[in-house]
């Protein structure tokens, strides 16, 4: 990985990691016709103290690749080490003493919080799970510390999640998450579902409570702004692999990767003046608008996954795979467009109109 | 003319401050416009004296939060609200003069159509499943226009093809799960454009869509509405998208508009807190590392609306007078509004 100077070993280490849903046809006699190849060979590191922000669109696997990394779904290959330790080799006692360290915050506040439970249960069940994180006589004392330390007022605990509105909601969700002091967060789209004027409270939250309790964050997100704004790096994914990786700088500032060039250049900016300067510059305006829709995991096309809707593609791209490092033409390069990109005709393009 | 035209034509009655008046080129005016709600906590006030127009040729954009009434105004509008629980309280909905809430369902029912239509934010729950994307689209023509169904069927495809659909005399007879999302959303806009209205309302038209689909989407949109000089309401919380997009803006909070402004103005400096606090929560780049602005405490709930200014409880601004006095949209300029007694301390930052 392109981050030499980085002293500390990662906390979590994915290695070829494959998730293939098979597809069966009959029902007595199954056979498989095909697989969803919804994470096919995905290599990441997340390092301790830091945010490694996951973009993408729908279908891309970053939900799948968040239920692998939870280990709430089991991988068909490949490795997720935790502090070195493979975990999807685990036996069962030994996963759950993991899993206490690696918790999740799902994106819909709505459906993932049982309506028969108080808060008080909600954010205290993992307690029932995991008895020795806390004796059973603090535990209401904890639940009720938890939901002070996200904002919400601790005499709610004998509420309902209907009586709450989004953002608090989310905010139980991770009250919940945070009960057993883990290490690592998996947050999908942790606030997509929220309201704009919600969603900053949600990730000021987020940020203060990683200083306070030095968690590491997997933070998925379509958004890409909130996703930068949080991010120490940044993986950009398209069907099922990260298709370019580095610092938040390097992927936003200086994309190599047509897919991320596209991506960041179709994402409205919130400036009418942009407007003007991308007419003033002609056609486009150095918006990339692609053609077609992502492709089917079931059914990806050889070599380059992104060469169907991609506009440099060439006869090679068809025939050979580019793997995710950093592109011949930059490895001499010193500066911000030497970053791991999986393209072979990666280069440098501006795509957002400055002043 | 019909008989509820006013005697002087519209545009020479009162006009709302900021609200620039309704000229030859207006396509559609609400005036005052109230939607209250029957619930089990009582009567929520959805919209609350809401007024804007948009002439031909024009982009409105209606901002709002989730519970702000801006889809609410725009189900009023269009004549799909349901009632009850829904009810229409007061105002007006002008369109080219004519205010539709006196009509007949049948009158209104021309103008729905033909008049104006409509695109909604979720277009798989939006079509018909048991239906072939042709049918739905051919339907136009044989209910409103009376043509064949063969014709019907040939025009589907001519709008298919207008909307971009690739090969689209071969996916005429599919049904609407064997398309991609981005491609329904290009049906429901093709739907819209059948009857070639004056006028087209998208309610969140690109929210459920992938960034990329979604820039292909408003293109789309924003290119059929320079062909055909239509006029576009755009119903939706993204001030990227606004900012893409829009002329005009009107941003709703609890039911009412709190601001309302040409694009460029309204982001240069907003006249509205609640506009203000909105913009500075976008993300930017110098700002990394620093705390997000977040605008405190919760929208309201419509049965229990704060006194005076609804913001007030949210509002870094306020004062004594913003918790017992209500403020009404005062003219900024002649095509701007704010209602904030506070407007020039907001503008000037």
């Amino acid at each position: 990985m392109a981050e030499p100077t980085r002293p500390t070993e990662p906390i979590i280490e994915v290695r070829g990691l494959y998730k293939h849903y098979p597809l069966t046809r009959g029902v007595v006699i199954r056979k498989q016709v095909g697989a969803v190849r919804a994470v096919d060979g995905v290599d990441l590191d997340l390092f301790a103290g830091e945010t490694l922000g996951v973009v993408g669109e729908s279908g891309c696997g970053k939900s799948t690749l968040a239920k692998l990394l939870v280990n709430l779904e089991r991988p068909t290959r490949g490795s997720i080490r935790y502090k070195g330790e493979d975990i999807t080799r685990l036996s069962a006692r030994a996963l759950k003493a993991v899993r206490r360290n690696i918790q999740m915050v799902f994106q819909d506040p709505y459906t993932s919080l049982n309506p028969r439970m108080t808060v008080g249960d909600i954010v205290g069940e993992p307690y029932e799970i995991h008895p020795e994180a806390a004796p059973k006589g603090d535990r209401r004392r904890r639940v009720r510390e938890l939901l002070d330390v996200v904002g919400l007022d601790p005499e709610y605990v004998n509420r309902y999640p209907h009586q709450f509105s989004g953002g608090q909601r989310q905010r139980i969700g991770i009250a919940r998450g945070l009960a057993l002091r883990p290490e690592v967060i998996v947050a999908d789209e942790p606030v997509s579902a929220l309201d704009v004027s919600v969603q900053a409270q949600v990730v000021n939250l987020l940020e203060r409570l990683q200083g306070e309790f030095g968690l590491s964050y997997v933070f998925i997100a379509h958004d890409l702004s909130i996703v930068r704004h949080i991010s120490d790096r940044v993986a950009v994914m398209y069907l099922g692999r990260i298709v370019e990786t580095g610092r938040d700088a390097e992927i936003y500032d200086h994309p190599t990767h047509p897919y991320t060039q596209a991506l960041l250049s179709a994402v409205p900016v919130p400036d009418p003046s942009v407007r003007e300067r991308r007419a003033a510059a002609g056609g486009n305006g150095g918006r990339i608008i692609l053609s077609g829709d992502v492709p089917s995991p079931t059914n990806v096309p050889s070599g380059c996954r992104f060469r169907t809707r991609c506009w440099k593609a060439q006869e090679r791209c068809a025939r050979e795979e580019p793997e995710l490092a950093v592109p011949e033409r930059f490895r001499e390069a010193v500066g911000p467009a030497r970053h791991d990109s999986a393209c072979h005709f990666a280069e440098e393009r501006c795509v957002v109109p400055s002043d | 003319m019909s008989p509820d035209t006013p005697p002087d034509g519209p545009g020479t009655r009162e006009r709302a401050p900021g609200i620039p008046p309704a000229g030859p080129g207006t396509l559609l005016e609400v005036r005052d416009l109230r939607v209250e709600f029957r619930t089990r906590d009582g009567v929520a006030k959805a919209v609350d004296g809401v007024s804007w127009s948009v002439a031909a040729g024009e982009t409105l954009a209606v901002l709002g939060e989730s519970g702000s009434g801006k889809s609410v105004t725009a189900q009023a509008v269009m004549g799909i609200l349901d009632t009850p629980p829904g009810r229409i309280t007061g105002g007006e909905i002008l369109f080219r003069g004519r205010d539709l809430l006196k009509l007949k369902e049948g009158e209104r029912r021309r103008i729905r159509g033909a008049g104006m239509a409509m695109v909604f934010q979720d277009a798989l729950s939006s079509l018909n499943p048991v239906l072939t994307v042709g049918d739905q689209l051919g339907e136009m023509f044989t209910v409103h226009r009376g043509m064949s169904r063969k014709d019907a069927r040939a025009k589907a495809v001519e709008l298919m093809d207008r909307v971009r659909i690739p090969a689209a005399a071969e996916r005429v007879g599919q049904y609407p799960h064997q398309f991609s999302g981005g491609m329904r959303q290009r049906i429901m806009i093709a739907m819209a454009l059948a009857l070639e209205p004056d006028l087209i309302i998208a309610d969140e038209p690109t929210t459920a869509l992938d960034v990329t689909v979604q820039a292909q989407v408003m293109d789309l949109l924003a290119e059929l509405r320079r062909e055909l000089g239509m006029g576009l309401v755009l119903i939706t919380h993204d001030l990227g998208v606004v900012a893409d997009v829009a002329d005009r803006i009107a941003v709703m909070y609890a039911g009412r508009i709190v601001e309302t402004a040409p694009v460029h103005d309204l982001y240069k400096a907003p006249a509205h807190p609640y506009t203000r606090g909105l913009l500075d929560s976008i993300p930017r780049l110098d700002r990394k590392g620093q705390e997000l602005y977040a605008i405190k405490g919760l929208p309201p709930n419509l049965t229990a609306v704060p006194s005076g200014c609804a913001f007030h409880p949210r509002c870094p601004m306020a004062r004594d007078v913003c918790r017992t006095d209500e403020p009404d949209l005062s003219e900024v300029s002649r095509d701007r509004g704010s209602a904030c007694f506070f407007w020039r301390e907001c503008l000037r930052g």
